[in-house]
């Protein structure tokens, strides 16, 4: 455990935890759009932006991005000083300029006191602000259908060459993850289209309903957590029914037998 | 051939001095990329074929070098005679048989080869008494067009190995750590980190494997000092990381060469070949316990890749983002492993530091930046090149000594150094002493050690707006305030180019970038305001004549310049021609007009008029 | 256009099958086909088992890298600081002009491809083009025009 102090309370925190983490445990609140447990963090954003000194450091303080800055001894964390606020709004006022549209970033930057970009706003600006979440959870599963291609602010995301990918399942973990809303699919009966990609969504075996399942989730479930060959053939209600009926015959025959 | 010992070295170096001594004449051909281009190969090559009718006592093909640069590249191709060193600049390959049959064979000197000098008009016969030579000092371009890069046996010959030979045989990898953190050498690639300090750091991690990598990226546009060195004197980076990869106890390392080099990656790789061949690569080094071996990673075009984390994503093969790092790379760098990375001109000053000394080294420059820098002067200056001067020398100095002024003798006004991450600073700084510190101190830096030098008729609010038009391409687009921030910040300053901007935006484009600086993520970010906050500071008064008057002092920005014809025109035609727009008319030799709706401003008819007949306004 | 990748093993195997070695096999890929067709980014992939979506990226993110068809002749204009402030702008206007395109395309007769390039390391002879891997310094406006065999 190490001991801080964040906006002048001293705290405890286990060693190696990230700042971002021990601040928000303290119900302060920070935004961070690149942050998600199931990745590393990334450092994209910028937003989680904190301001750091010592005793030591005689006045002198420094600015780091909260989800990569391990917890230290000693360490006087300021969460909402005039400059880290400035940082953020600034950031958040680039975004505001870069996907005018995004809802997501409308309402942050409102909390900050920002209702309209003072920068030149990109009208076509789409709502994807690259924090990588997306490709990062792609690539954690394996699959890597989708990367960044190009750089800078021609820097988007993709499949390669803006083609249907092989590997793509078809799961959209990254519209899940994405925190502006950006990547969409259409589902339409047992059909799902992400990433220019058409697929057949599997039917419950008993009602017919769509399990939200592509054939190739199913093969990568099975094949990475050895499930029994028929547990994703039927949904949610039917199995929750089947388990019903099941008892109820145990009911039955059990009367049988008295 | 495998050097075990080092009795075997020292053979090899006098089988070299022995069979030079037969010589009575040399020819030394620069053959670095600016000589070439104004056609050395082929100098060397008429140097082959009348050698081939001729046969000369004391002088064969042999003794005819295809040198490294020697940084007089303006006056290319560059032909030195020694002993004597007589200097020829601007040969053609129709001269060799006279140089051969006058020079080589008499000794005899051509007046009409020789260099003039600017100042006084005088012919110069000698090179060390050109200027731009007589000011400097070559520790580390020593061997910069003396030796031919591509062969091993002259750099032994030269001295070369002598170092690596002490460090191995005679010295403790501590001791060798000791002596370079006590020479003072601090890194050339830009920040001026403490070379020693980083390798005692690198050897004090606990780990299986460690990494020495050597940045040869080079991507300041406007430098090629690098690029010279790692041409004109591969070996000397080689033994440098040799001898860095036995301190801190490597056995792997990487040199990272930028792929706009073609010839430095030929030559780095035959010099790794042939130390291979010899042993002094590979498994058992000099026949000692020691292995290390080196590859060459080639970068595919991004400034980027200069940062270090980016730059070791890249030689691991993949996309060159750098990633945030509160644990450094020297304890986590390569494949998460312990690396030392340097760049080429820190390496190449490790082997005369173990040969000489710590207390030698330490004696150049000044206390806080011991020894010399080298840099590519480039610009409106008259003697363009690359030098080597001690640490300490002031800007005047280099620009006015080395460099010989400001072309056509225009005022001087302002010198960039530090290429997108440093700054301009103007006449009155120009007795500031050239060192890490200073610089730094001044709002510029000493960065890899480009440096141009700027006169009247460049814009600095163009300046600037060059840099981050160059910035905005090259960022890698990984954090926000560098992506959108720096792309802000270039509108902001195009809009003063082109006559719209406001003083209020001067005051925005400060507080921009002060949070870019703070917010971004690597130090493509962090600094890349630095050329515009270094504009706004010294030449405040160009960007309000820009904003109150929209007027472009220098005559650059497009939008707030007019170009005409004056009656100097002798209607010669010439600038029809060159003319995009289609804008020029006039009967021939009779004064040609510009019709201002079709001109779109580009200067070329200015660029190509031979009588002063185009002004600008 | 059916192209002839037999040669592509060959080249990867130069470099040891190694996924680390990737950007040089990028590149001497495009040296032997002058731009990276997505079949040989494809293959690629699959022999060094790297995913497509890496192979997609790094063609993307480094500069030296096409994914279109380039000309016969590759001029490229140096934008490095000494040949800016020496009138690269001009040069690059003219060759545009003369050709027709702007930077990063190439003609439509598929001779010439103009690149605009970041410092290419020859700054004592600003300004500077490449033609073809030949350097041309000290250029002019006409000097420049006279490096391209077209009218």
């Amino acid at each position: 455990m190490v001991t801080l102090t964040i906006n002048g309370k001293q705290i405890k925190a286990p060693a190696g935890e990230m700042l971002l983490e021990t601040i928000r445990r303290q119900d302060i609140e920070i935004p961070a759009l690149c942050h998600h447990a199931a990745v590393e963090p990334f450092g994209a954003c910028r937003l989680c932006t904190v301001e750091i000194t010592r005793q030591s450091w005689d006045g002198w303080k420094n600015y780091v991005t909260s989800c990569l800055f391990p917890v230290e001894e000693g360490l006087i964390v300021q969460t909402h000083s005039s400059e880290v606020t400035r940082i953020r709004c600034t950031i958040l006022d680039l975004l505001l300029a870069s996907s005018p549209n995004s809802r997501v970033i409308q309402d942050l930057a409102s909390e900050y006191g920002i209702l309209a970009s003072s920068y030149v706003v990109d009208a076509a600006g789409d709502d994807c602000i690259l924090c990588g979440l997306c490709t990062r959870v792609c690539s954690e599963l394996g699959m890597n259908a989708i990367a960044t291609v190009e750089r800078g602010r021609l820097k988007k995301v993709d499949t390669p060459f803006s083609e249907p990918s092989a590997s793509c399942i078809g799961c959209t973990i990254c519209a899940q993850v994405c925190p502006t809303g950006h990547i969409r699919f259409e589902e339409r009966g047992l059909k799902r289209k992400i990433w220019y990609k058409e697929f057949k969504l599997i039917a419950c075996s008993e009602c017919g309903r769509s399990l939200k399942l592509t054939p190739e989730m199913k093969q990568y479930f099975s094949e990475r957590q050895q499930l029994p060959e028929d547990y994703l053939e039927q949904c949610a209600d039917c199995k929750q029914k089947q388990t019903v009926d099941r008892f109820n015959r145990i009911i039955d025959r059990s009367e049988e037998v008295i | 051939m495998c050097i075990k010992n080092s009795r075997q070295l020292k053979q090899v170096q006098r089988d070299f001095l022995t069979r030079d001594k037969q010589f009575t004449r040399k020819a030394l051909i620069c053959c670095g990329t600016g000589c070439l281009a104004n056609g050395a190969q082929a100098i060397v090559d008429e140097f082959r074929i009348v050698m081939k009718k001729k046969r000369i006592t004391g002088f064969s093909f042999e003794a005819v070098r295809s040198t490294g640069c020697h940084g007089f590249c303006e006056q290319g191709p560059l032909v030195i005679i020694e002993p004597e060193g007589i200097f020829y600049t601007k040969v053609k390959t129709s001269q060799v048989t006279d140089i051969i049959d006058t020079t080589i064979r008499k000794g005899v000197v051509i007046e009409r080869l020789l260099f003039t000098n600017p100042v006084d008009g005088q012919k110069i016969t000698h090179y060390p008494e050109v200027d731009f030579f007589t000011h400097q000092q070559r520790i580390v371009l020593r061997n910069l067009g003396k030796i031919a890069p591509h062969d091993i046996k002259e750099y032994i010959g030269n001295g070369g190995y002598a170092a690596l030979d002490k460090a191995l045989r005679r010295m403790q990898p501590q001791e060798v750590i000791d002596e370079i953190s006590r020479s003072g050498l601090r890194g050339r690639g830009g920040g001026g980190f403490s070379t020693g300090r980083k390798w005692q750091t690198c050897a004090d991690v606990e780990s299986e494997m460690r990494y020495v990598v050597c940045n040869g990226d080079e991507g300041d546009p406007g430098a090629f000092m690098d690029r010279s060195i790692m041409e004109g004197d591969p070996h000397a980076v080689l033994e440098g990381m040799i001898i860095a990869a036995y301190a801190v106890g490597a056995n792997q390392g990487y040199i990272y060469v930028r792929e706009e080099y073609p010839l430095a990656v030929i030559h780095v790789q035959k010099a790794i070949e042939d130390c291979r061949e010899i042993g002094l690569l590979g498994k058992n080094i000099f026949g000692t316990e020691f292995s290390f071996d080196i590859r060459i990673a080639r970068g595919a075009g991004a400034f980027v890749c200069g940062e270090s984390s980016a730059l070791m994503k890249s030689v691991a093969g993949e996309v060159g983002e750098p990633r945030a790092k509160y644990i450094r790379s020297v304890v986590k760098g390569l494949y998460d492993q312990p690396t030392v990375l340097n760049n080429v001109e820190t390496y190449a000053n490790v082997p005369i530091i173990i040969d000489k000394g710590a207390n030698w080294y330490c004696k150049i420059g000044t206390p806080k930046s011991a020894g010399t820098k080298v840099f590519s002067l480039v610009g409106k200056v008259r003697n363009t090149g690359l030098i080597e001067v001690p640490m300490g020398i002031t800007l005047r100095r280099i620009i006015f000594d080395v460099g010989g002024g400001i072309i056509d003798d225009r005022p001087f006004k302002a010198v960039q150094t530090g290429g997108p991450s440093g700054g301009c600073l103007p006449d009155s700084m120009l007795d500031l002493p050239v060192d890490f510190d200073t610089l730094t101190a001044n709002g510029s830096m000493m960065g890899s050690g480009g440096m141009i030098v700027m006169d009247d008729l460049t814009c600095m609010v163009d300046v600037a707006r060059y840099f981050l038009e160059f910035l905005v391409k090259e960022s890698c687009g990984k954090c926000v305030p560098c992506r959108e921030g720096l792309y802000q910040l270039h509108g902001l300053v195009q809009k003063v180019c082109a006559g719209q901007g406001s003083e209020q935006d001067l005051d925005r484009m400060e507080q921009l970038s002060e949070v870019i600086v703070r917010g971004s993520l690597c130090g493509l970010g962090q600094s890349g305001p630095n050329p515009l906050l270094s504009t706004l500071k010294y030449f405040r008064e160009e960007y309000l004549e820009h904003i109150l008057h929209r007027r472009c002092p220098a005559g650059v920005c497009r939008d707030l310049i007019i170009y005409t014809i004056n009656e100097k025109c002798t209607g010669c035609g010439a600038c029809v021609k060159p003319c995009a727009d289609v804008a020029i008319t006039g009967e021939k030799k009779k004064l040609h007009v510009i019709d201002q709706d079709k001109c779109t401003q580009c200067g070329a008819c200015m660029a190509v008029c031979n009588f002063d007949a185009v002004e600008v306004h | 256009m059916c192209q002839d990748f037999s040669r592509l093993p060959e080249i990867i195997a130069r470099h040891r099958q190694s996924s680390e070695s990737l950007i040089m096999i990028l590149q001497d890929i495009q040296q032997e086909y002058h731009y990276l067709p997505p079949e040989a980014l494809t293959l690629t992939a699959e022999t060094l088992a790297v995913p497509l979506s890496k192979v997609a990226s790094i063609a993307t993110f480094y500069n030296s890298f096409s994914l279109k068809p380039r000309g016969k002749n590759i001029v490229k204009v140096c934008l490095g600081t000494a040949c800016h402030i020496r009138g690269a702008r001009l040069i690059q206007d003219q060759l545009e002009h003369k050709l027709g395109i702007s930077a990063g395309e190439t003609t439509s007769d598929s001779e010439y491809t103009l690149e605009a390039v970041a410092c290419v390391g020859a700054c004592a002879m600003a300004p500077v083009v490449i033609v073809n891997e030949k350097y041309h310094g000290s250029l002019n406006v006409n000097k420049a025009a006279k490096l391209l065999k077209r009218k």
